[in-house]
Formats: C-alpha cells, structure tokens, sequence
C-alpha cells in the first residue's frame, strides 16, 4: 500500500470532489480474487445502483467502503480522508456512513426505539432525551410511528428493515449503504422498504445501492453500475444501461431478469 | 467396676440404651468408661465443696481463726481419707455423676435415660442407717432401677437395702441393720431420665447414722444436662412407635429409611447444606468474573494471551477436580500457605467452575450472529461498546441455561469436599452414618440436593423451551430470535402501503 495522504487525494478534473472515490479496488478471500480492480466515483446527491449477478462482487465492494471488508489493495477516499489508511479512525468514518443490511442486523434485545437510540447515544453521545426524540423523528419518517416500542421478533420483515433505515439515518450519514435491503423480503413486504429509498434519494442523500430491483433501479437510480466477475462491466445513465447496453453480458443480464 | 455390675442390673441398662442399635456395644463401652473416670475427678470439687461449708459454718466470730485452722485440717484429712479410707470424721459424698447417653459423644443429654452414680464413704467409727437422697428435681426414676451397693475395701458388702420413694423427688434408702462401720456405699439409679429442656442439677444427701444423728451434706458438685432438641425428642417418641418398629423391623427400610435417624439427621445435614450453599453463593458468582475473563483472553487477537487461557481451560478440565482439591489442599500448607478450610473450598471450586464457565460464554458469544457485529461496527461503534451494548446482552440470555447447569453441577461438586474434611452435606451425613453404620443420613443429604437441583433444572428446561420456541408479545423479546430474516413473523397489513412503483420481484441468481 502506498502512503499517499489525505492531501494529495486526486480530484477528479471538471467537477467538484466526489463523496466516495474507489480506486483499483482488489479483494481476495483466500486465493480467490473477488474483486479485481475496481474504479467507481460517488458524487454527493448522487444515487447509484449497483447490479450484477450473485457473485460478481458488489456486496463486497460496498463492505469494503466501511471497511466491514479488508481490501487487499487499492485506494477509498470518504470526502476527504483515505478509508484504506491503516491509520484512520474507523468508528469516525462510519459515523458517517450508513448501511443498510440484507438480514436487516437489528439487535433483538432492544425495541425499535432503543435500535435506533443505542449508537446515537454511545458514538455521538446525544442525551438519552435528544437520542429518544430523533428516533421518534426518524421512525416516523419511516412510517413506524407506532412500533417504537416493539422488538424486533414482534416486527415483519418489512418493519425490522424499515427500522435499520431508521437506525442508519439517526446518524446523520453523509452516504448510505444499502446491502440488498430488499432481498430477504416477501414480496408484498420490499414495496414499503423502497417507498423509504425512494423518499431518503428524493431528499437528495447520497446512496450506493446494491439490489435486484430492476424497477427502482430504472426510477431512482441517477446512474447504473453493471458489475461481474470483480470487475465494473458497464456503467452509465439508467436509459442507457438498460435501453441500450453496451456490453454484449449487461444485455444477457438484463434480458434474462426483465 | 461399674462396668461389671452393671450387666447384672435387673432391666436398666437395656433402657439406657440410644436409639441407634448398631453402635450399641461401643456406645455402651464408652459411656462405662466415662463413668469409671468419673470418681477421680469428682472427688476434688467434693472436697472443696465441704470445706466451704464448714468454713461459712462457724458458731462464733472470734473463734473463726480456730474453726478456720479445724477445717483445714478437716480438709487435709479428707484428702488423706481418699487415700487411706476409714480416717474420715463423717460420711462423705465422693462421687456423684450420672453417665452420658449421647451417641458419640460425651455429653449427657435430657430425655433419655441414663444411670446417676453415687457413692459415699463412711468414717471409720460411722454406722449408717438411712440415706436420703434429694434427686435432682424432674428426674424421673423408679426403685427398681436402684442398686445399692456396699464396699469394703475392694469387697462387696451385701446390704439388706429397704429403698422407697415417696413421690416428692426424694429416694429413702434404709438398712434396718446399720450398715458396718467405714463402709463405702455405691448407689446406682438406672434408667433416671432428666427433663428434656437439660439443666444443672445437684444431688443432696441425709444421713442417718445408727445412733441417730442426722447430718445434712448439702448438695453434691453439679451434673451438667444437655437439653435435648426438638428433633431429638421426635426421635425418642417415635421410637416408642409400634408403626417404627414395624417399619424398621423390615432390613432394607431401617437401613435406607429409618424415620428416626431422619428426624436426627435432617438438622445436622441442614448446617451442612448451608455450608454447601454458602460455598456455591461466594464460588459461583466469582467464577462468572473470572470465566467471562478467561472468555476474553480466548478470543483475544494476542497469541499469549490466547494461549495462556487455553492452557488454563484445558488443564482444569482435563483433570478430575477430586485431584484439583487434593492438590490444593494438600499442597498449599507444604508451600507453608494456610488458608482457612472454607474459603480455600470456595476458591478451588470457583477455579475449576470458570473454566467450564469460559466455554459456556466463549460459545455464547461465538453464537451470536456475526451481522450483529457488523450493524454496530458500521454505526460507529468501537470493539468495546459493541461488545458491551450488543454482544454480551444477547449471549448472556443465550447462556442462562447452560449457566444454570453449570450451576447444578458446581453445587453437587460441593460434596468433592468431603474428602479434605469441609463440614459440607455429604461430610454430616457421614459423620452420622459413622456412628450409627446406617445409610438414611445419605439418604437425608440426597434429598438436601434434590432440594435445590429439581427446581434448578425445572427452571432451566422452562429457559430452554421458552428461548426456542418464537417469542410472542408476552415474551417482550427476552429470548428474541436472532434478527435474521424472519419470514414468519411478518404482519401484512401493517406493511401494504400502496404505491404506484411497479416492482418486479427478480429470480435469484
């Protein structure tokens, strides 16, 4: 790894710097290389969804912004401070860097509200009376007013995934994570769930989504990603990518799924 | 010499004998013994107690000085008497005991029956005709368990003794020919039974002698009763019991479940089972620190430290903890190291639970799904808080059972202290079974740890269902289920807010 500084992170020419900048981006578990040099700029506001098959390496991709994942090698800038630096703070960066989980990750001894409470008040140290009202704020926002005081196991999977969401934003993130939210979910439940997604990119919070859902990809997405076998195949405007894909796979892969 | 007239008694000493048939010849021979010592011992407070009385007794002030020196000289003599019997002035009381009737002990207790020993020794020129003895008051006794016997140097003197009692706590005894000048006169009361609630009790003595002279000798030195307990004297009744009897007529019955020795038993055992539960409040809840430690360093990122806690662990349950406590018990006082019995007992116990404890949390831990890990990691939180806020809540509900068999097995492990002498459950029941060769004691101690496991393990199986069966709202989530995708769970109504985005549910891939 190299031990290029914070300073003479390389902005990218003709336009402001982007949120998140990934570059050659590699990951192996073990000898096998998921990711094989990967090159991807976020720019704030921006929604972004990432598409691919299974395996192709976009959930890792995503982990390794948050370094929930170890990069093998390769460079991630958030804002202005390198991730991959063995000497940033982590917690600090992850303050600020929501995600959201396929299996929703919420903890099971707590209500919704102490959820969304608990990281407020151990890592932003908000008052228990200031941690309580933005959870309020910020469950009512996704439209559980009225489950705060549930546990998770007394919630559908729709409700423990839209309390994630809630748990995520109570941070104030300057991006967020999405790990294929939807994925774990019954049909009739994902609708609720990208109706939030769909509210929070409208606000204009800066999003890296991971999914399946051609649809939400077509409406929201500002620009679509098509990742396989480690690496970004193709990527562009959603009309573009869909209507008129460039790659010979994103078209199988569009194909075979709509 | 007791210990050879006594056989010939007529129908005392079967009386006197405890409740416990299988030690009796011991029992018996110890309590003979006892008596034999007696006299020697007795002898001295006799003396002293006749010298005050004369001394308190003077009939004029300035002639104190001259009585003082006379009894003296009194006393002197009546030290001599023992020696050379037959120099005495009067009859003098020389012993007065009664025989202790405690099994495997020394003590004499209320509410059994014992045998009152009594001798006097007659002045070389003293003829008696009577005795009258004051019997310690709520003694019972009768004239048939009264020997009198008379002695003449070593010899036996017979005695035509005409003995009654009338009823007010006194035992006439008359010689309607005065007994032979210096004799020494045993009087033996078989099967005189203190009062129950035990005391200090004295006998007075009347003397009569053949020309009539009536002396006063005051009360004898005093006889020390053990009350006896509550559970002692249930003991004693049912032993009277026909039903008992029948009972422990039957082989198997009297040696498994002897309602008498449960009764007795069921006190004693208790003080151990309070040892025992002592050991488990102060052992386990130490080796919850220590083993959630030792959990720690396991799962640590440094190598030593991993190392050294498996060493540990592996150590402690590779090795039957009977030898864990012998090494520790043995081994310290060689290093000159004394720690006192029951806090080492704790200690031990404690170091052997932690490493079985470290497993059931290293488990618990290692259970949680690693998703919860994550969640909190990308919220920001460090190692430690997520350890402490998220972590271990749930891993400490996942281990409560597993903990509370743990608990089980650590309190049965009390008894492993036995060995080294811990005055613990199973160490009573022995100590009673010791001296009565029957097993009921055993059989009082298992119920003392049914006591507490039966529930414990009741509690823990409810714990064991109740975590996996599907928390319901009742459950308010103590024993949620782990967040991961929960199909069933889900509640539709709640969830169909209706939007026009059309969504296609793609195939996985």
């Amino acid at each position: 790894m190299t031990t290029e500084t914070i300073s003479n992170a390389p902005a990218q020419a003709g336009s402001e710097q982007p949120i998140v900048r990934i570059q050659d981006l590699h990951k192996s578990f073990g000898g096998t290389e998921v990711l094989k040099g990967i090159d991807l700029d976020v720019h704030r506001g921006e929604v972004v969804v990432v598409l691919g098959p299974s395996g192709s390496g976009k959930s890792t991709m995503l982990r390794c912004i948050n370094r929930l994942e170890e990069p093998t090698s390769g460079h991630i800038w958030f804002e202005d401070v390198e991730i991959t630096n063995p000497k940033t703070n982590l917690n600090k960066v992850r303050e600020h860097v929501g995600m959201v989980f396929q299996s929703f990750n919420l903890f099971p001894h707590l209500t919704a509200k102490e959820n969304v409470m608990l990281a407020q008040r151990k890592v932003l140290k908000r008052s228990k009376e200031e941690a309580a009202r933005v959870a309020e704020v910020q469950l009512e926002r996704v439209g559980l007013a009225d489950r705060m005081d549930h546990y998770p196991s007394e919630l559908s999977g729709g409700q423990q995934q839209r309390v994630a969401i809630a748990r995520a934003l109570a941070m104030d993130p300057h991006v967020m994570l999405f790990d294929e939210a939807t994925s774990a979910l019954d049909p009739e439940l994902v609708r609720g769930v990208l109706d939030v997604m769909k509210e929070l990119a409208r606000g204009g919070m800066t999003m890296i989504v991971v999914t399946h859902e051609m649809g939400f990809a077509r409406d929201v997405a500002d620009r679509v990603v098509f990742m396989e076998g480690g690496v970004i195949v193709e990527e562009g405007a959603p009309d573009q990518v869909f209507g008129n894909p460039k790659s010979e796979r994103t078209r199988a892969f569009i194909g075979d799924i709509s | 010499m007791a210990c050879r007239t006594a056989p010939s008694n007529p129908g005392g000493s079967l009386h006197a004998l405890p409740p416990f048939r299988i030690f009796d010849i011991g029992a018996h021979k110890r309590r003979f013994d006892a008596g034999d010592a007696a006299p020697i011992a007795a002898s001295d407070p006799s003396i002293i107690e006749r010298l005050t009385m004369n001394t308190s007794t003077p009939k004029a002030s300035p002639l104190a000085r001259i009585a003082l020196a006379f009894a003296l000289v009194l006393g002197l003599f009546a030290v001599g008497s023992l020696v050379v019997p037959g120099q005495a002035q009067a009859l003098e009381v020389t012993q007065c005991t009664a025989a202790p009737n405690e099994d495997g002990g020394n003590q004499i207790l209320g509410g059994a029956e014992t045998r009152i020993t009594w001798r006097g020794q007659a002045a070389e020129d003293e003829s008696v005709s009577s005795i009258v003895l004051t019997m310690p008051e709520g003694l019972q006794f009768d004239a048939d368990g009264v020997k009198v016997t008379g002695l003449d140097e070593l010899d036996r003197v017979e005695l035509n003794a005409q003995i009654t009692i009338p009823g007010d706590g006194t035992m006439h005894i008359d010689f309607p020919e005065p007994a032979p000048a210096g004799l020494s006169f045993l009087v033996e009361t078989y099967g005189a039974t203190f009062p129950t609630e035990g005391g200090t009790f004295t006998v007075s003595t009347q003397i009569t002698d053949a020309d009539g002279t009536v002396s006063d000798l005051g009360p004898s030195s005093e006889i020390q009763v053990a009350g006896l307990s509550k559970s002692e004297q249930l003991s004693s009744w049912l032993e009277d019991q026909e039903w008992v009897q029948a009972w422990n007529s039957n082989r198997f019955l009297h040696m498994f479940f002897d309602p008498t020795l449960i009764v007795t038993s069921i006190p004693s055992v208790a003080q151990g089972w309070v040892t025992a539960l002592g050991i488990v409040i102060i052992a386990f809840p130490l080796a919850i620190v220590v083993g959630f430690l030792l959990a720690l360093l396991r799962m640590s990122k440094l190598l030593p430290l991993r190392a050294i806690a498996s060493l540990y662990v592996n150590i402690v349950r590779g090795t039957p903890m009977f030898l864990q406590i012998y090494i520790a018990f043995f081994g310290l006082p060689l290093l000159g190291v004394n720690v006192d019995n029951f806090a080492l007992g704790c200690i031990v116990m404690a170091l052997n639970s932690c490493a079985y404890l470290c497993e059931i949390f290293r488990a618990g831990i290692q259970s949680i799904n690693k998703g919860q890990f994550e969640a909190a990691r990308s919220l920001g939180m460090s190692a430690p808080q997520t350890m402490l806020s998220v972590i271990i809540p749930q891993a400490f509900r996942n281990v409560i059972p597993t903990m509370t068999n743990e608990l089980i097995t650590l309190y049965k492990d009390t008894s492993l202290l036995a060995a080294v002498g811990i005055m613990e459950t199973v160490m009573y029941a022995k100590t009673i079974t010791a001296a009565t060769g029957n097993i009921t004691p055993y059989i009082v101690a298992a119920l003392f740890y049914l006591v507490v496991t039966l529930p414990m393990t009741a509690i823990t199986r409810r714990m064991e269902t109740g975590s996996t069966k599907k928390s319901s709202k009742k459950g308010k989530g103590l024993f949620g289920k782990s967040s991961s995708s929960d199909k069933g769970s889900w509640t539709p109504a709640t969830d169909g807010t209706s939007t026009k985005l059309e969504v296609k549910q793609p195939d996985y891939f």
